[in-house]
This record gives structure tokens, C-alpha cells and sequence, in this order.
């Protein structure tokens, strides 16, 4: 019986080690061709995320979860998620009314899952947070001051942060306009919609990314989202990546409406 | 403790379901990434814009006929950073290009990530590996 448990666990292992190939070789197909950063013994710079960063992943953009970690929602955000139709994940389908096809600005948190780099830079009393996607921008404060009251809404809120210790940067935000998307397979949420995000240095190379969405007039639990990776890209820049809308409505009469069954448009 | 093969297999299995995410792309529900396809042609224009850089290709059918393929891209500042630049394809370029063509049977695709490449004439590869 020895024998069989032995003969078991050979198959069972050398299935894992293939497995795992497999899953390294295609998760670093994304991030390989850059150029080599400083190893990631060296020492990372206190209270400073400075420099060019990329999300880990498959290329693609990200969903804020997966569905099934998703809590239920209220009756007024199945509404509206009921209304949303996506290009992306289970209810994805051709054409849909995701709003960035309209070059409606992405938004926070949705444009942190985009695959593309950002920047961080760190001037006095804030760390600003530079996406190629949209080139777009915002400022986290970290003078000291709370969240105002009574924000108008706003693509990408209002965000205030601190130091934990000297390698994780916690930050804070709402103000939100609540027509954006959490992600590219839906889901909404509100102008009430609190986020909290904790980043993470664990590493000179490396920012464990969390994120919480605090929004219980949209849904019954607050969202905790997978941990995600961002890597320095020491060479990286920040590209042009507007929604440039002559150019994106020609894309879509050329591309989006001819891919589209006629019942979807 | 007996040999299990079903046990083994679950535990494989599982382990695929783990991989899988992945490995696919969950790119736009146009397209079908599951078949991707290569076809042949004239280069009839290369558009280099953002947010989706896009490629014009001529292309014959089984009867001979030719039709327009309109294959969708990646943005500039992706395809630069896959040292493409805005003249790596020009109107007249014989090529082939690897696509996940539209569901709906129109000749339109997506060549956008890393399952996509375009051959050249004189053998030279364009790919988009990294974002």
C-alpha cells in the first residue's frame, strides 16, 4: 500500500511542478522584457514609493473581484447592475454600454486595475499618482488634514493618506461620481462609496496592493479585493494614453459597430 | 492509504482551475480567443491613434475576391514600449497576422496581446508581449 501512496503522490507532484511551469511562464510573459531592477534584497527608501510601477497580471484589465467574492448587493445597485452591460468577464458580451466606450473618464478605483504603469512622485504634504492610461492624475494628501465634508462628486475623489511604519502608505478616499464602473465587468457603486488602500513595500521591487470599498448603500458587506502585485519598472515611462474621442469614434464605427451583432448596438 | 486516481486527478484538476485565469486574456467578448487565426494581405492602412491603434489589411477570400480586415491594436505608448513605431507597418506591406477573429463572422479581429503577431515579408516579427 506503501508503494501505491508513493506512486500517488509522484503523479500528484509532478502534475504540480508542470502546473506550476506552465503558470510562471504565462504570468511572466507580461513583465519579462524589462529591463532588470535592483535586486530585491537591496534596502527600500523609507516613507518614498517613488518611480514608475506596473500591476502584475495577464495583460488584461482586472474585475475589482471575483464575482463570487463579490457581497450582495441592495436593491438599488442590482438596478443599476442589472442596466450595466458589460464587455468583460461572465455577463460579457459584444458591444454593451460600459462607459469608458464613450470615453467617459475610467475612474477610481477601476483605473488601478488597468494593466498599463503609473508614477508616483512625492512632493511636500502629497504623493501624486500619475496613470498612462487617461493621463491622468491625482493627488493624495499627506499633511495631515481628513477627508472634507460634503465633496462634490468627482472621477477620481478626494484621497488622504498616512505612514504606517516607514513602508506602507494607507490612503483614504470618497467624493465620488457615482456613474463609473468598479470594473470592466460592472459592478456600481455610490457617491457615498469609501475606499480605503494599503500600500505596501515589502520589498525595494515591490507594493502589496489592497484595497477596501466601504458602500453599504450599494452593498450589504464591505468589498475586499484580492492582494495584488505592482513591480518598479526603474527604466519605465509613462506613456500618452488618452481616450481621444474623434479617434475613438472613428474605432468604433470601424471596429466596435462591424464586431457587434446588430442586436446589441 | 490506496492509490486514488480519482482522488489525483481531482487534485490536478483543481489545479488547472487555479491556473486558468491566467492564462486567458479576458479580452473584449467580441472575439473569440479561444481560435486564433492567421491570415495573409496588403497592407491598406495603419492607423496610429489612441486609444486603439488599428491595421487595414486586404485580404483574398476562397473566391478570390478581396476583403478589407480591420484589426484592432494596442495604444501607442504599448506598441512603443514593444518598439513598434508609427511606421513599423506601412500601406503596401505585404504581411500575416495572427488574430482572434469577431464572433459574428465579420473580417474584423483582434491582435492586441501576446497571442498576436504580424510576420513580415523579409521574415521580421512585430509582437505586443508587454503592456
Amino acid at each position: 500500500m506503501r508503494g501505491c501512496t508513493r506512486f500517488s503522490w509522484t503523479y500528484s507532484l509532478t502534475g504540480l511542478a508542470l502546473l506550476l511551469i506552465v503558470c510562471a511562464t504565462t504570468s511572466a510573459q507580461n513583465a519579462a522584457p524589462h529591463a532588470a531592477s535592483k535586486a530585491a534584497s537591496t534596502p527600500a527608501p523609507k516613507r518614498d514609493l517613488s518611480g514608475v510601477w506596473q500591476l502584475q497580471g495577464d495583460g488584461s484589465q482586472q474585475p475589482i473581484a471575483p464575482d463570487a467574492d463579490m457581497p450582495p448587493m441592495t436593491p438599488w445597485a442590482k438596478a443599476k447592475f442589472d442596466a450595466e452591460k458589460p464587455g468583460y468577464g461572465a455577463r460579457g458580451a459584444a458591444g454593451g454600454n460600459d462607459p469608458i466606450l464613450q470615453c467617459d473618464p475610467i475612474g477610481f478605483p477601476r483605473i488601478m486595475m488597468m494593466p498599463t504603469p503609473l508614477e508616483f512622485l512625492q512632493v511636500s504634504g502629497r504623493v501624486l499618482q500619475f496613470w498612462e492610461r487617461e493621463h491622468e492624475w491625482r493627488p493624495i494628501w499627506v499633511d495631515g488634514r481628513s477627508l472634507p465634508e460634503d465633496l462634490d462628486p468627482a472621477w477620481y475623489g478626494y484621497a488622504v493618506g498616512h505612514w504606517e511604519g516607514d513602508y506602507t502608505l494607507v490612503v483614504e478616499s470618497t467624493g465620488f461620481r457615482e456613474s463609473t464602473w468598479l470594473g470592466p465587468t460592472g459592478y456600481p457603486h455610490s457617491e457615498n462609496m469609501h475606499i480605503t488602500e494599503r500600500y505596501n513595500r515589502v520589498d525595494h521591487d515591490t507594493i502589496i496592493y489592497d484595497l477596501t470599498i466601504s458602500d453599504p448603500k450599494a452593498y450589504a458587506k464591505t468589498i475586499v479585493t484580492p492582494h495584488r502585485t505592482l513591480k518598479l519598472k526603474p527604466t519605465g515611462e509613462i506613456a500618452e494614453y488618452p481616450c481621444v474621442w474623434t479617434e475613438e469614434n472613428s474605432f468604433t464605427k470601424r471596429i466596435r459597430e462591424p464586431a457587434t451583432p446588430k442586436n446589441n448596438q | 492509504m490506496k492509490f486514488k486516481p480519482a482522488r489525483s486527478f481531482l487534485f490536478i484538476a483543481g489545479l488547472l482551475l487555479i491556473c486558468a485565469p491566467l492564462r486567458a486574456h479576458h479580452g473584449n467578448s467580441a472575439y473569440d480567443e479561444e481560435h486564433w487565426i492567421t491570415i495573409s494581405g496588403t497592407v491598406t492602412e495603419f492607423v496610429w491613434a489612441n486609444p486603439h491603434c488599428q491595421i487595414f489589411l486586404d485580404v483574398k477570400d476562397d473566391k478570390g475576391a478581396l476583403v478589407n480586415w480591420a484589426i484592432e491594436s494596442q495604444s501607442p505608448g504599448i506598441l512603443r514600449r514593444n518598439n513598434w513605431t508609427r511606421t513599423s507597418v506601412k500601406t503596401g506591406d505585404q504581411i500575416s497576422i495572427t488574430l482572434a477573429p469577431a464572433k459574428n463572422g465579420a473580417p474584423v479581429g483582434f491582435s492586441g496581446n501576446q497571442s498576436g503577431k504580424i510576420v513580415f515579408a523579409d521574415g521580421h516579427i512585430l509582437k505586443i508581449d508587454i503592456r
